[in-house]
C-alpha cells in the first residue's frame, strides 16, 4: 500500500497544475453549501439562544412576531403599548417579577432601551468599565456602541430627535455615560440602556425647570396665576441635561400608572408559575398577551428558512454538475494515461495495482479538497461572528 | 520467606498507603465556615425601619440610612447610599409620594415594596398647596399627597402587614416566628388606636390648630376639628403670618396648636399671648431622640393629655368629653 501511495503522490506532484485545479473545483463545490449551512445554523442557534434564555414576553395584543423581535432584539415597534399599571398587575399575580421595557427612542441611531436594574441582573451583563445606572439622565452603553461612538464613562450622549421636521416638539436629552457593558455577542452590545424614568423624561412626561410658584418667578413665563395654581407658558425653559444642581427640580406629571412601556419580560418563579401566569392572561377580554419567545422564534425561523430549501436544491444541482465534470475529467485523464498505465503493467504491476493507484490519487484529491473547504468554512464562520 | 519481585513490592506499598489514607478520621467541621449572608432590608422612613426591625428580629439586617437631622421626605441620598439601596434584598417604601428621591433614582423593581399602595383610596391630599401646570390645557400637577400615613395607627398597621408579607417572602423559613411578631405588633398598634380614640373623645369637637398640615390622617381618623397653617418650628413668624393666623382664629378658635418640634421662643410667646398653647406632637418621620416609634407616639399622647388638662384648667370655656368613651371617627 505504501508503494501505491508513493506513486500516487509523485503523480499528483508531477501534474501539480492539474491537481490544483481539481482541488480548487472540488473545494469550492464543498465549501459553498458547508459555509452557508454553517452560518445559517449558527445564526439560528444565536437567535434561539436569546429566545431560550427569556422565559416569557408580555405585550399589547397584536403581531406576536413584532412583539418578540421588539422585546428580545430591540427591533421594530410593538402594535400596542402597555402601561405601568399592567406591569404592577402582572407583579400582583405573584407568579412572576416583571422587567418593564420601553424601546422607542434612539441615541446616535442605537436603540435606547428604557428598563430597570433588574434587566442587567437577569441578562447577567457585567460592566467592562464604569458604574451601573445611578439616577435620571444616566446611560450605560453596549460594547459595540461604545466602540463605534468612542464613548466611555463620563462622556455625554445626545438622544436623537424623534421627528426632524418637528424640532420644537421633543427635546433631545443629554445623557451621562456611566458605564460600558462587556461584550456579550447579543443585541445588548448594540443598545444604549437607560432607566425607564429617563425614557419618560425624553417623552416629555417628566421635566425639570425653575420653580414657577415662587414670588420671584419671571413674569414672562407665567401665563396665569391663581391662589392655588400657576400656569406656565412655552417660554419656560426646560432642562435638557440632568445635573446634580437641577436634579431635585425634575418631576413627573400625571399618574405613574398610565406611563407607557412597550414590553414586559415576566420572570416566573418556576415552571408552574409560568403556566399559571399564561393561563391567567388567556381570557377573551385580556389586553395583554404573554408569549413563550422560543416557540415564536422557531416559528419565525421556520417561515424564513423555507427559502433555504431553494438554496439547498441549488447547491445539490451545482454539486451534481461538478461531480459530472469531475468524472469527465477523470475519464479523459485515464485515457491520456493509458500508455503510462500500460508501461506499469509491462513492468510487472498487476491490473489491480493500477486501479488502486488511480483510486488513491482521487481519494487524496478529495481529502485535500475537503480539508481546504472545511478550513475555509471555519474561517468564514469566525470572520462573520466577529463582524 | 518468598522474595517478591520489585514491582510487586511497589504495588503492595502503594496499596497499603492508600488504605491508611482512606481510613483517616473525617476532619472536624471547620470552625471558620462562612455563615449564610443575612438579607439586607433598606427602608425610606423611620416607622418602616421600626416595623421591619420588630418583625424580622435578627433574621435580617435592617437599615434606614437617612441622617437623623434630615427630613426623610425631602432627603437626597448620596451616591454610596443609593448603591446601598440598589444592593438591598428588600426596599421598603412608604409610598404616597413620601420618598421624592426615588422618582429620579435608578432602583431595581423586584425588591421594592410600596407599603401604602394597598390603601391608595384612603390617601389624603395636603390642603392649600400651590400647583403648577403648563399651558392653558397642558399637563397639570395635582395637589400634593399627604404622606404621613404612619400617624394613623390603623394605616400604620396595614403598612406593617405589607412589611410582614414582604419579609415572609424574603425569609421563607421564618413564617411562624414572623407571624408571632406580627400579632404582637398588631396588638401594640391597636392599643395605640384605642388610646387615640379615648383621647379624641376628650377633644370632642374642640377646634385644634396645627403649625404644619401633617396631622391630616389623625384628624380624619379621629374626627379632630383641625385647621393648619404652614409654619416651620425653626423659623420666625412674620407680621403678615400673624395677621393671617388671627383671621384664622376668628373663625377657628383653637387654644391648642400642634407642632412637629418646639417652636422658637418668640413664636411660643406670641402664641401664649393669644391664649394658644403650643403642643409638641412629634410626627415620627425620622428617628426619635429617645425611644422608638411606639414610645414616641405614647409620649405624644401624654403631652396632648397634659395640654388638654392645662387648657381646661386655664380656660373655663374649654369643654372636653370624658376620656374612654368611644368617639365616632373613621
Amino acid at each position: 500500500m505504501r508503494q501505491v501511495v508513493f506513486l500516487a503522490w509523485q503523480s499528483l506532484r508531477f501534474h501539480r497544475l492539474q491537481s490544483a485545479i481539481l482541488i480548487f473545483g472540488l473545494a469550492v463545490t464543498l465549501y459553498l453549501p458547508l459555509a452557508v449551512n454553517g452560518l445559517v445554523a449558527r445564526y439560528q442557534a444565536s437567535l434561539l439562544q436569546r429566545a431560550g434564555a427569556t422565559p416569557l414576553v408580555a405585550g399589547g395584543l397584536g403581531s406576536r412576531f413584532d412583539l418578540v423581535l421588539h422585546a428580545l432584539y430591540f427591533r421594530g415597534h410593538v402594535p400596542r403599548l402597555l402601561k405601568m399599571a399592567d406591569v404592577q398587575a402582572l407583579r400582583d399575580t405573584g407568579y412572576a417579577e416583571p422587567i418593564p421595557l420601553y424601546v422607542r427612542f434612539t441615541a446616535r441611531h442605537a436603540p435606547l432601551v428604557g428598563t430597570t436594574l433588574d434587566y442587567f441582573a437577569f441578562r447577567q451583563l457585567p460592566l467592562a468599565r464604569g458604574e451601573p445606572l445611578l439616577q435620571l439622565g444616566d446611560c450605560v452603553l453596549g460594547a459595540e456602541v461604545a466602540a463605534t461612538l468612542n464613548l466611555g464613562p463620563g462622556d455625554r450622549l445626545l438622544t436623537d430627535p424623534e421627528n426632524v421636521f418637528d424640532l420644537a416638539g421633543s427635546y433631545p436629552v443629554s445623557l451621562r455615560v456611566m458605564g460600558v457593558l462587556a461584550p456579550g455577542h447579543t443585541p445588548d452590545d448594540r443598545a444604549v440602556f437607560v432607566d425607564l424614568k429617563t425614557t419618560w423624561l425624553i417623552e416629555g412626561l417628566a421635566h425639570g425647570h425653575s420653580d414657577v410658584t415662587g414670588t420671584n418667578t419671571d413674569a414672562n413665563v407665567v401665563l396665569d396665576r391663581t391662589a392655588t395654581n400657576v400656569t406656565a407658558n412655552a417660554a419656560l425653559v426646560e432642562f435638557t441635561e440632568v445635573t446634580a444642581e437641577n436634579l431635585a427640580s425634575f418631576h413627573f406629571h400625571g399618574d405613574p400608572g398610565d406611563f407607557p412601556v412597550s414590553a414586559i419580560l415576566p420572570i416566573p418563579r418556576d415552571e408552574k408559575s409560568a403556566t399559571l401566569l399564561r393561563g391567567r392572561y388567556q381570557v377573551p377580554d385580556a389586553t395583554v398577551q404573554i408569549l413563550v419567545p422560543r416557540g415564536v422564534v422557531e416559528e419565525l425561523l421556520g417561515l424564513v428558512f423555507r427559502i433555504k430549501r431553494f438554496f439547498d436544491a441549488n447547491a445539490a444541482l451545482v454539486g451534481t454538475a461538478t461531480a459530472a465534470f469531475l468524472l469527465l475529467v477523470v475519464l479523459l485523464s485515464l485515457r491520456l494515461r493509458r500508455p503510462e498505465l500500460e508501461t506499469l503493467f509491462r513492468l510487472g504491476c498487476a491490473r489491480g495495482l493500477t486501479t488502486r493507484l488511480v483510486a488513491v490519487e482521487l481519494t487524496g484529491l478529495a481529502l485535500v479538497s475537503a480539508v481546504v473547504a472545511l478550513t475555509a468554512a471555519q474561517i468564514t464562520w469566525a470572520l462573520v461572528s466577529l463582524w | 520467606m518468598v522474595k517478591l519481585p520489585l514491582i510487586a513490592r511497589l504495588g503492595l506499598a502503594s496499596f497499603l498507603s492508600l488504605v491508611f489514607t482512606a481510613c483517616r478520621p473525617p476532619a472536624a467541621a471547620s470552625s471558620s465556615t462562612v455563615p449564610a449572608r443575612r438579607p439586607v432590608v433598606c427602608t425610606t422612613s423611620y416607622p418602616l425601619f421600626y416595623f421591619a426591625q420588630r418583625l424580622a428580629g435578627d433574621r435580617a439586617t435592617v437599615r434606614f440610612p437617612a441622617p437623623a437631622n434630615e427630613d426623610p421626605a425631602f432627603w437626597r441620598p448620596s451616591r454610596d447610599i443609593v448603591r446601598q439601596y440598589q444592593r438591598a434584598d428588600l426596599i421598603l417604601l412608604n409610598g404616597a409620594d413620601f420618598e421624592k428621591w426615588v422618582n429620579t433614582t435608578s432602583l431595581p423593581l423586584a425588591p421594592q415594596v410600596d407599603t401604602a399602595a394597598g390603601f391608595k383610596q384612603d390617601w389624603l391630599m395636603f390642603p392649600e398647596v400651590i400647583t403648577h401646570s403648563h399651558g392653558p390645557h397642558g399637563a397639570h400637577s395635582h395637589g400634593a399627597i399627604d404622606f404621613n400615613t404612619w400617624l394613623d395607627p390603623l394605616l400604620a398597621l396595614r403598612q406593617a402587614d405589607a412589611v410582614a408579607d414582604a419579609l415572609r417572602r424574603l425569609l421563607p423559613g421564618a413564617g411562624a416566628e414572623l407571624e408571632q411578631r406580627r400579632q404582637q405588633l398588631r396588638r401594640d398598634l391597636l392599643a395605640l388606636d384605642q388610646e387615640l380614640r379615648g383621647l379624641s373623645t376628650r377633644l370632642a369637637s374642640q377646634p385644634l390648630l396645627a403649625s404644619h398640615p401633617v396631622y391630616g390622617y389623625l384628624a380624619h381618623r379621629y374626627g379632630w376639628n383641625l385647621a393648619s397653617v404652614h409654619w416651620e418650628p425653626d423659623e420666625p413668624v412674620t407680621d403678615a403670618q400673624w395677621v393671617a393666623f388671627d383671621a384664622l382664629r376668628a373663625r377657628h378658635s383653637g387654644t391648642l396648636m400642634l407642632w412637629e418640634e418646639q417652636p422658637l421662643p418668640a413664636v411660643g410667646a406670641g402664641l401664649r399671648a393669644r391664649h394658644v398653647l403650643p403642643v409638641v406632637f412629634w410626627t415620627c418621620g425620622n428617628r426619635p431622640v429617645h425611644g422608638d416609634y411606639l414610645q414616641a407616639m405614647e409620649q405624644n399622647l401624654d403631652t396632648l393629655r397634659a395640654a388638654l388638662a392645662s387648657a381646661a384648667a386655664a380656660n373655663p370655656a374649654f369643654r372636653g368629653g370624658p376620656e374612654g368613651t368611644e368617639k365616632t371617627g373613621k
